[in-house]
């Protein structure tokens, strides 16, 4: 949940944010900029992390905006502005995950794991490595591993555990977003977690 | 429980989304079953470990750019025309009423006013050509146009734009009109609930939202079918974004008798307990959310309030309801 400070940022923005939805519903530029400015970082963020390509983020970026520019209009204020330009974004970044994974399923590469799933913890356990530049290597190379792994995931569970795990949001705004329930936004993290454990098996 | 529901919660568990019943229900059961607490102990793991591709700031120079790039195409883009934004408008302050009537209605108006400004039209085209014919006489020919009559039923809300002819008397003016209309019924009238919904959200003046919040909410509190033709959604809106506070407290009051049922309702007035800028909200807040005060998320926020709230009176009850929460227990 929200911390005290975003609390008492959140409340002190939601006000002016109306004003500047309606203005930009009647038109404004300068009120849809001001609108741009508040929820770029976030989107660049998520697009950034789900395709791995800032070529991709910036298309997703642009495309997102044109199209809330265009259909602001529409916003009726039933739910929160936040979850309404995340709705345009997780579905363009879905569109981006599906064009990718055809594109790569020819010649996808199997990861090998050792059939035995465990040495997570003992691997992981030790955040001193990461601050060892020695193991600096060793990180990227895990990074890597787990990007791959990522990959693995249907477009879907792609996008649920990223806004589970890496955006933190609840899973009840996650349904929210992707236009389903909270029950099937909470079967589909488990699937996610389970084919990435499945998939990082053996890793040290 | 089994194993495999009990797999499934873990991942809730450790995402930090399982009710506190089902919490401790798995403790009971992970304590006893070895297979559940490795399942645990990697799930931990995984975690832990997805940290190590972690999801980074984008940096100054793609921001800057991606903005960049977002203007120049915004700036190509043709500016909206007037009738677009007022079909987008129309579409959606419509959507929500009943289609039949009012589709009926638009057609009436626009009917009526395509016939207008056909007659117009043709008496400024006999107008223009009287005068090409008869230029000698061209400055007796105006006035069949417009006159004050025709405009007379309705209000003129503004002028657009005033030409006049070049070397004549002739002025053509443009301007919109606005119909005033009436509908008298019931309280439960569908026509006259979807008006008073309108009402709550698109009128400019405080007084009118006020009226129709009020009556929409003495509905609700009344049990008349607040289910099916979305009042309850229009008093949600006006609860998080009427700029009146006396408009929210009486949403608020028409929402009370669902708080326990529906979680939407339940969350819309945690985010008023958590945002709102008035402290007489936020305490009517707390006193509604008081026969949920069990539910997870009810609790954070009161926690939260507790800690955080500006008002001090806030954060008093706030406490004091968190301190009765275990006895109700």
């Amino acid at each position: 949940m929200n911390g005290p400070k975003s609390a008492e940022e959140r409340a002190q923005a939601r006000a002016p944010e109306m004003e500047l939805i309606r203005e930009a519903q009647a038109g404004s530029r300068a009120a849809f900029d001001s609108l741009v400015r508040q929820y770029e970082q976030q989107v660049l963020r998520l697009a950034l992390h789900l395709t791995g390509s800032e070529h991709d983020a910036e298309d997703i970026y642009q495309e997102a905006f044109l199209k809330a520019y265009r259909y602001i209009g529409n916003f009726r204020f039933e739910c929160s502005f936040y979850t309404w330009i995340y709705r345009i974004v997780t579905n363009l970044c879905l569109d981006q995950l599906r064009r990718r994974k055809t594109r790569r399923e020819d010649h996808a590469v199997v990861v090998s794991h050792s059939g035995d799933e465990i040495d997570m913890l003992a691997s992981v356990s030790d955040e001193r490595s990461f601050s060892n530049p020695a193991k600096e290597l060793e990180r990227k190379v895990l990074g890597e591993r787990i990007q791959t792994a990522l990959e693995k995931l249907t477009p879907r569970e792609r996008m649920v555990f990223e806004l589970k795990h890496y955006q933190g949001l609840r899973l009840r705004t996650i349904g929210e977003m992707l236009s389903t329930t909270e029950e099937t936004a909470k079967n589909t993290l488990f699937r996610a977690t389970k084919k990435l454990r499945t998939q990082l098996a053996g890793l040290r | 429980m089994n194993c495999e529901v009990a797999h499934e919660r873990i991942v809730t568990a450790v995402y930090g989304e399982l009710a506190d019943e089902q919490t401790h229900e798995l403790e009971r059961h992970v304590e006893g079953c070895a297979e559940c607490r490795k399942e645990r102990e990697q799930t931990l793991a995984l975690k832990v470990l997805m940290a190590a591709y972690p999801a980074m700031e984008p940096d100054a120079n793609l921001v800057a750019r991606s903005r960049m790039r977002l203007e120049e195409a915004l700036d190509a883009l043709p500016p909206m025309r007037w009738f677009e934004r007022l079909g987008q408008r129309l579409t959606n302050s419509f959507a929500s009423l009943t289609a039949a009537p009012v589709a009926a209605t638009l057609l009436l108006l626009v009917g009526a006013g395509a016939g207008s400004l056909g007659g117009y039209r043709v008496a400024e085209n006999r107008a223009a050509r009287t005068l090409a014919a008869q230029r000698a006489q061209a400055q007796n020919q105006p006035a069949s146009v417009t006159t004050a009559e025709n405009a007379a039923p309705a209000e003129i809300s503004n002028i657009s734009s005033i030409v006049q002819q070049p070397n004549s008397h002739l002025v053509e003016v443009r301007y919109n009109q606005v119909v005033p209309q009436k509908i008298e019924g019931s309280l439960d009238d569908p026509a006259i609930r979807q008006l008073l919904m309108l009402a709550s959200q698109n009128s400019a003046s405080p007084g009118v939202r006020d009226d129709s919040v009020g009556l929409l909410a003495a509905e609700c509190r009344a049990g008349h079918g607040c289910q099916a033709e979305g009042i309850r959604d229009a008093l949600m809106v006006a609860l998080r974004y009427d700029r009146n506070e006396g408009v929210r407290e009486k949403a608020m009051q028409g929402l009370e008798p669902y708080v326990a049922q529906d979680q939407r309702v339940r969350d819309a007035m945690l985010e008023a307990l958590l945002y709102d800028s008035d402290p007489k909200i936020r305490k009517t807040a707390i006193n509604i959310l008081q026969p949920v005060e069990g539910d997870t998320s009810v609790r954070q926020v009161l926690n939260s309030v507790a800690n955080s709230d500006r008002s001090p009176y806030i954060r008093t009850v706030s406490r004091q309801v968190l301190d009765r929460v275990p006895e109700i227990q």
